[in-house]
């Protein structure tokens, strides 16, 4: 489903993030990617998505070479890649249920049949109750798990999550984790960069560690 | 095509509910444009009525030509068959006694023309050439001066030709400074986007990470700018309203002292409609550039 060949990013002023990465995650793969800070986690996640275009290689994410994508075709790719953020980027001018119907609202859907599936999702992470409340009023893990109601409810095959847990406590940290089992049971592919040791024990699958921008597989 | 109508429908609401979470600031806005823009318009206006004014007048011009006190009967027979030439529309003989019968019925007159011993006027003919263009009326009345027994010609075209002048060079400053305040509006409607955008920076940049295109991005700063562009035509409409309420009376007075029953007119619903859609035009051309800049400047900073 993704694969880099050779990927380097550059920064400019020099700094490199990640230097020739070959790795591949196959469709339904639940991948986690651990490293110190600043050893090109989230780079890795942001070439995905095409947030970031890689210096030199080739990202390519279900057979289309991402870093080559024209500017008008990355919002597409974009609708099949559920984000889930370590500052959850919500928005504060809108209630739960507008937060997370806004990808809907942009994929055209009706919205009618938009407010359903919002509120299916937002049920599924808890939230149902607070759907009315502004975003700003909710605990850090209720705002995470808003972020990832709005990450899903467009259904992606994929979703990247860039350390999901950072700033939770522990109880809610290990809510959020299994919210991510379940998707990955359902064939969500899962692509989460974290420090958690804690979250990777408890769910398996595969772990890649980033160092110096280079990437190497940990033994289960 | 049901997704496109749903985005447009979506962004209008997102649009009207924009401008109602801002109504001072709407509300300045639309005041400025309209300011604007009634300069313009309000000078058009007064023009047309000048040029209605101006239409009461004959706009045919007459050529008065004065005949020698001592004309000939032959001279006079050869006078009337030039004026049978096809290059004259019409012609009237009005002789010495009906010219100062004339003169005596105007009341101003009267007191002159009685204290007079004999009849100082000569014959004339009045008469409308064919062509109403100025080098075609000075080459008739010329010719028409050479004629034998002719004293002198008159062309009266004069000051209405300076007032057909006078309202063409009005029409070109009306044109000239309409484009200068219709680029004023591109820049307030321009300028209050470029707010906006700021002030959504958040949104467009989310929006963005979860699959937004930029025109869907695009659109509900477009609908701001067009709705706002037409809340300051009609702005427009008010303080033309008021001006017009307010000038009516003297206008009206003045146009009385000259006789004349003259009066102002609103304007036509065409003309309504096409401040409406020029104004709502060049509010949404302003948020078009501005959002568009905007947009690559998000693009550039991400």
């Amino acid at each position: 489903m993704i694969s880099f060949s050779q990927v380097t990013k550059r920064y400019p002023g020099g700094h490199e993030a990640l230097s020739g990465i070959n790795l591949t995650i196959d469709a339904g793969e639940l991948v986690f990617l651990i490293g110190h800070s600043g050893a090109g986690k989230s780079t890795l996640l942001k070439l995905i998505a095409a947030i970031e275009r890689p210096t030199s290689g080739v990202v390519s994410v279900s057979g289309q070479n991402v870093s080559r994508l024209s500017h008008r075709a990355v919002p597409y790719l974009r609708r099949n890649i559920g984000l889930v953020f370590q500052d959850h980027k919500l928005l504060f001018d809108r209630n739960v249920i507008e937060n997370v119907v806004l990808p809907l609202d942009i994929a055209g859907l009706d919205r009618r049949e938009a407010l359903k599936r919002a509120r299916a999702v937002i049920d599924k992470v808890g939230l149902l109750k607070r759907e009315k409340a502004n975003p700003i009023s909710l605990s850090g893990g209720e705002q995470q798990r808003l972020c990832i109601a709005r990450a899903l409810v467009s259904r992606p095959a994929l979703l990247l999550a860039d350390e999901p847990t950072g700033n939770l406590d522990a109880g809610y940290a290990a809510d959020i984790m299994a919210m991510f089992r379940d998707f990955h049971q359902v064939g969500t592919t899962l692509v989460i960069a974290t420090h958690d040791d804690r979250a990777i024990t408890a769910l398996g699958g595969r772990t890649l560690r980033l160092d110096h921008g280079k990437v190497q597989e940990v033994a289960a | 095509m049901i997704g496109w109508l749903r985005h447009q429908k979506h962004a209008l609401t997102a649009a009207l509910h924009r401008l109602r979470a801002q109504p001072v600031a709407t509300l300045l806005t639309a005041l400025a444009m309209g300011v604007a823009i009634s300069l313009p318009s309000g000078l058009y206006l007064g023009l047309g009525h000048l040029g209605r004014l101006a239409g009461e007048v004959p706009a045919q011009p007459e050529i008065s030509v004065f005949l020698d006190a001592g004309v000939s009967a032959a001279q006079k027979q050869i006078i009337a068959a030039r004026l049978k030439q096809p290059d004259i529309a019409e012609a009237r003989y009005v002789p010495k006694d009906e010219a100062m019968a004339m003169l005596s019925a105007s009341q101003d007159l009267a007191d002159i023309t009685a204290g007079l011993t004999q009849n100082p006027l000569p014959d004339a003919w009045v008469v409308r050439p064919q062509a109403s263009s100025r080098e075609e009326l000075a080459r008739v009345a010329d010719d028409l001066g050479k004629l034998p027994g002719v004293a002198e010609t008159h062309l009266d075209s004069r000051w209405a030709d300076r007032l057909q002048a006078a309202l063409a060079f009005g029409r070109t400053g009306v044109w000239l400074l309409a484009g200068l305040f219709a680029i004023a509006l591109i820049a307030i409607s321009g300028n209050a986007i470029r707010v906006q955008v700021l002030v959504r920076r958040d949104e467009i940049h989310v929006s963005r990470l979860i699959g937004a295109t930029d025109r869907y991005i695009r659109r509900p700063f477009l609908y701001v700018g067009s709705l706002q562009g037409l809340l300051g035509g009609l702005a427009a409409g008010g303080v033309l309203a008021v001006a017009g309420g307010i000038l009516r009376a003297p206008v009206e007075r003045l146009a009385g002292l000259y006789g004349s029953a003259f009066h102002l007119l609103p304007p036509t619903g065409i003309e309504i409609a096409a401040v409406l859609g020029l104004t709502t035009l060049f509010g949404w051309l302003g948020a078009w550039l501005s959002v568009t800049r905007a947009l690559q400047q998000v693009e550039a900073t991400r």
